[in-house]
């Protein structure tokens, strides 16, 4: 096989979507710097695209676009908030949780392993009030998680802070709540930026406000049985943030 | 797409309704889970709202475009899963119901029209693994649990049909 079919070989079975994890991986590496190879997928992304508009189209839920405005607001606050430096976001998260911390701890509000903080400014800067947020972590040294939700909207918004992301895994949220029963999976949290999705809509507002949100280490893509397959590594209660 | 690159919301608002349903079905056929497609199809518009400025109409059009990010996001998400199993691919799937019925009495792009007569111009089961991967996201491994042969078989049989489709295609 010639070079050239090689190449034509790999890039169609890339944009198929044949190829197995580590072979994608490499073709997605090598496209950046291979413009052989970049054309070849282009132009099997063009001669397969027309199946597209074969396909059956499934109507999203309803709600989804609201949360895709709501990303996009949040990355522009923050990038607002923050400056574009990529490190200027990570300093004023740390420098607003530093300040939740001293108002959680003037308030006598650490609580075994978990600190609940009042948020003083939203986090997100939308101006709307019944905000509730909480502090995922181990300790009160090693904030991983933030959580804000909004009990109006029921959209809960969760980013990572500190926690780091793992090879084939993948963190996952629960809420858990004696009246539950079983902890209930809340999705999987991307590993970077903000998840936002209006997981609580099925919750009434008194348990998601008195329940326990967890982070699991799960498999990649999230727990394959519906229930959490490790013991919680991060645990916060939600607090509200605004009067 | 140029009007979104300018930041225009009510071209992105429009943008979104013509075509999420096409990009929520093609996340859903390969993830199979409802959650999963709606986070990449989130991803991808904000990803689309960001990244507007990089779409090139030379290129491809705005739907191929698309369609090229959310079917790689959501590719590369179930690949690095457990590995699909022979009972998650659809049942019963005929291409012919899958991409002739639908349409039928429509109008077909050119382009459609001519892709669809070249896959017919592969031998059945041929065209149905590139419509299994391609619609489905099936691997080698679950096309060789499916059509019981060696998983470097059907790499070659791929090929094949990849080079007399673009052979077809180019005609």
């Amino acid at each position: 096989m010639s070079e050239h079919e090689d190449i034509e070989a790999l890039a169609g079975e890339y944009v198929l979507g044949t190829l197995e994890a580590a072979e994608r991986s490499a073709v997605t590496a090598r496209r950046e710097r291979e413009p052989q190879l970049a054309a070849a997928i282009e132009a099997w992304e063009r001669r397969l695209a027309p199946l597209v508009e074969a396909a059956e189209a499934v109507e999203p839920p309803g709600g989804l676009y609201a949360r895709i405005e709501a990303e996009i607001a949040a990355q522009a606050g923050l990038a607002g908030a923050g400056g574009s430096a990529a490190g200027a976001e990570t300093a004023d998260l740390a420098r607003r949780l530093r300040r939740w911390r001293a108002a959680a701890f003037a308030g006598g509000a650490l609580a075994a392993g978990l600190v609940l903080v009042i948020l003083a400014q939203n986090l997100l800067r939308r101006p709307e009030p019944a905000n509730f947020i909480a502090v995922l972590q181990k300790d009160a040294a090693s904030p991983a998680f933030l959580i804000e939700v909004d009990l109006r909207s029921r959209i809960l918004t969760v980013r990572p802070v500190a926690a780091e992301p793992r090879a084939g895994k993948s963190y996952e949220l629960w809420i858990i709540n004696a009246k539950l029963g079983a902890p209930r999976s809340l999705g999987v949290i991307a590993n970077q930026g903000f998840t936002i999705r209006p997981a609580l809509k099925d919750y009434d507002s008194s348990i998601v406000q008195s329940a326990t949100f967890a982070v699991t280490l799960e498999p990649e893509g999230g727990s394959p049985t519906g229930a959490p397959t490790s013991a919680p590594l991060w645990t916060g209660r939600l607090v509200q943030a605004t009067p | 797409m140029s009007r979104v690159a300018r930041r225009d919301r009510a071209a992105f608002a429009a943008l979104y309704h013509a075509t999420s349903a096409k990009m929520f079905g093609t996340a859903l056929r390969i993830l199979r889970r409802r959650d999963l497609a709606e986070d990449i199809v989130q991803e991808v518009y904000a990803k689309i709202w960001e990244r507007a400025g990089d779409f090139d109409a030379a290129k491809a059009s705005p739907i191929t475009w698309m369609a090229a990010i959310v079917r790689n996001r959501a590719l590369d998400v179930v690949r690095r899963k457990a590995p699909m199993q022979l009972e998650d691919l659809p049942e019963g799937f005929e291409p012919a119901a899958q991409v002739s019925d639908p349409l039928a009495g429509r109008d077909r792009s050119e382009g459609l029209r001519k892709l669809l007569a070249c896959l017919d111009k592969l031998d059945p089961q041929k065209r149905q693994m590139v419509l299994l991967a391609y619609y489905h996201g099936a691997s080698r491994d679950a096309l060789a649990q499916r059509y019981d042969a060696p998983v470097p078989t059907i790499k070659t049989w791929l090929h094949r049909s990849l080079a007399q489709l673009r052979g077809c295609l180019s005609s």
